[in-house]
């Protein structure tokens, strides 16, 4: 081993399959794949592999030269506007969030991946410490551990809220009126532990467990309209002190040509949560979801891109873990850290009932995107795409099925909505980047957005 | 004759799934010289500037085979579609305890074996293509001008081997996220994922026209 300056020798001998002793192939590709693995890791910016005499004839010494580089990586960040609700329960036009998160991918030279990640927005903070060994005591299995710190809010209503909140929140506004949001304040604080498996070179298993506690501060009573009837709300979390303890499993099957700009392949990501309640867990829930992508290469250069998501939850999940307006609409913030940066509804383009749910049980989304490569690179700037995507989502809880909100008939109680984006997607040495017009557009109000809006 | 024409196509619809000279006319010009044996067209010219690299010319002796793969596309001149193409393949491993370097070519005229001592011995059997057979006559347009589009490449990574190690290092370990927002290993891997390049080092130029 030559040039491993940070990386332990160890680490770099897991990738290399050759032993003394091998007979040696210099016509094989196992040496090539050798070379490959070593890259693979992301540890190093060159790998060369040569050989030298042995000591006897016909003995060689097989000498592994890598150039190390910079493994510290930023992953992803956020910035983006939202409309929110102060403390008080009134809606702020517009507020400000943002976030990021990093990456050392071999930390000490020892090839385990240490990664951190913070989001922030107006009373609100995201933490996340990470840890992940890719060879767990030199075997094949993947372990990662995770801790978590959220102090959230999540606001719910609209203009003609009730409610009752806590003595904290209510000092505004007596002298300002009738709050229009309902607020749920609420801490998390908690880790996950993960195990995982390659099931062959385009997929993957993981086994997790995870443990929380939740602390919630929550109006004693609240109510919104609800099509033509006023309505409790359900904050979806328990009052005061609760414990959440989830099994989970999640299957990754990618085939894709590239992570970032791919044009062609398949994707699929499929999960199971159980909460074990049984175990001391406040909160009795199943969730299953299911995503998958396939890319097209179109003949004259273009990409096609067809996405579906659907995913059930069962029982009394807390609301970080229902599916989000956000998280399925581009023209609303995403959570990030699961945090919820946003008050609005869905823009509700097809005035639908869909606008009385901000978070439900069931969700399924259908996305179409088309891609026009517009650079190509090898530097600094690996690519840039325009594109234009559409789609249908839908978002719904037990009562759309049983008893949909009274004032909405026909069609219109079919909780579904359309998206859309446009754009360029910029692929960096930094990471990906996506520019998309939807977040501004999002703010052109559409009609039907107000929540309790009767059809 | 008909055997080599349908191995000419053969030959040049499998290099059409490697990357071909996109703009073949404007790549940098080399003068090659042609001869016309009976009404088979042979060229010769030099390639030797694939190896200017002193990394790539120390790599020879690294015990280690290296792969010298050069394709010849016969393109008729103001069109992008090869007309036929030829192959010349050289496979070089420096042996360690003879102290010479073994060499295999293979190439139209056949496979054959040959070791030299240095490394300009080397460049004489794989990085020169001496009255390479080229194109039949009659796959040729009389009176119109076609030329050489050549693309020499150190180590050539097949695309399909190209693709299975882009996919593999697409997925790092750990990036099991389901949400954007829980990717936290998901991206790092753009950084390095180009290094998969399709060879060590490539290289390529255009003849001067022929008329046939």
């Amino acid at each position: 081993m030559r040039g491993n300056r940070t990386t332990l020798t160890s680490v770099v001998l897991r990738y290399v399959s050759e032993r003394a002793g091998d007979l040696l192939d210099v016509n094989g590709v196992e040496l090539e794949l050798t070379r490959f693995r070593l890259l693979g890791t992301g540890f190093f910016r060159d790998v060369q592999l040569s050989l030298q005499r042995g000591s006897r004839r016909g003995n060689v010494i097989l000498i592994v030269d890598v150039v190390e580089r910079n493994t510290l990586v930023i992953d992803q960040i956020w910035l983006g506007l939202a409309s929110d609700v102060d403390p008080s329960g009134f809606a702020r036009p517009l507020s400000a969030y943002g976030g990021a998160q990093a990456t050392e991918t071999n930390l000490a030279g020892t090839g385990i991946a240490l990664g951190g990640a913070f989001a922030v927005a107006e009373n609100q903070l995201g933490l996340r410490v990470r840890l992940l060994d890719p060879q767990t005591f030199r075997s094949n299995w993947i372990t990662e551990a995770e801790l978590l710190y959220n102090d959230a809010r999540a606001f719910f209503g609209d203009s003609d809220v009730l409610v009752d909140q806590p003595t904290t929140a209510t000092a505004g506004s007596s002298a300002q009126g009738a709050p229009d949001f309902a607020v749920a304040q609420y801490k998390r604080f908690g880790g996950r532990v993960s195990i995982g498996h390659d099931l062959g070179i385009s997929s993957q298993v993981f086994f997790d467990y995870r443990l929380e506690k939740i602390d919630a501060l929550l109006p004693p009573a609240a109510s919104d309209d609800c099509g033509a009837d006023v309505c409790p709300i359900d904050f979806m979390l328990l009052p005061g002190s609760s414990i959440l303890s989830t099994l989970g499993a999640t299957f990754t099957y990618d085939t894709r040509d590239d992570p970032f700009l791919p044009t062609r392949g398949q994707q699929v990501v499929a999960s199971v949560a159980a909460s074990l309640t049984p175990f001391g867990s406040d909160y009795p829930y199943t969730k299953v979801v299911a995503r998958g992508s396939q890319w097209f290469p179109l003949s004259w250069g273009h990409v096609l891109h067809l996405e579906a998501f659907a995913g059930v939850v069962s029982g009394d999940a807390p609301l970080f873990e229902r599916f989000y307006v956000g998280d399925l609409s581009d023209l609303l913030p995403d959570r990030a850290l699961d945090l919820t940066f946003d008050r609005r509804a869905a823009p509700n383009f097809l005035s639908t009932d869909i606008v009385e749910n901000l978070y439900g049980n069931y969700a399924a989304e259908v996305d179409l995107e088309y891609r026009v490569p517009l650079y190509r690179g090898r530097r600094s700037i690996y690519g840039i795409d325009v594109f234009g995507s559409f789609g249908l989502y839908g978002l719904a809880n037990d009562a759309d099925f049983t008893q949909h909100p009274r004032g909405y008939s026909g069609l219109a109680t079919v909780p579904v909505d359309i998206t859309f984006n446009a754009g360029l997607r910029i692929d960096t040495q930094a990471g990906g980047f996506v520019l998309g017009v939807a977040n501004l557009v999002g703010f052109i109000p559409v009609h039907g957005q107000n929540q309790g809006a009767v059809r | 004759m008909v055997l080599w024409g349908a191995a000419m196509a053969l030959a040049a619809r499998s290099a059409l799934a490697q990357q071909q000279p996109t703009n073949p006319a404007a790549l940098s010009p080399r003068q090659a010289n042609y001869a016309w044996d009976r009404d088979l067209l042979r060229a010769s010219f030099s390639y030797r500037d694939v190896l200017t690299d002193p990394g790539l010319t120390n790599k020879l002796s690294n015990g280690l085979r290296m792969v010298i793969a050069m394709r010849a596309y016969v393109y008729r001149e103001g069109q992008d579609s090869p007309v036929a193409l030829a192959v010349r393949s050289c496979e070089v491993a420096y042996d360690l305890w003879e102290e010479v370097y073994r060499v295999h070519v293979d190439d139209p005229e056949g496979k054959r074996d040959q070791a030299v001592l240095d490394v300009k011995g080397v460049l004489r059997l794989c990085a020169e293509a001496q009255n390479l057979p080229v194109v039949r006559r009659g796959l040729l347009t009389a009176g119109v001008e076609y030329f050489l589009g050549v693309v020499v490449e150190i180590n050539p990574v097949s695309q399909e081997m190209l693709e299975q190690m882009r996919r593999w290092m697409s997925r790092p370990a750990g990036s099991t996220g389901i949400a954007p927002t829980n990717a936290l290993f998901g991206s790092f891997v753009q950084l390095f994922v180009r290094q998969v390049a399709a060879s060590d080092g490539t290289l390529t130029f255009r003849t001067q026209a022929i008329v046939p």
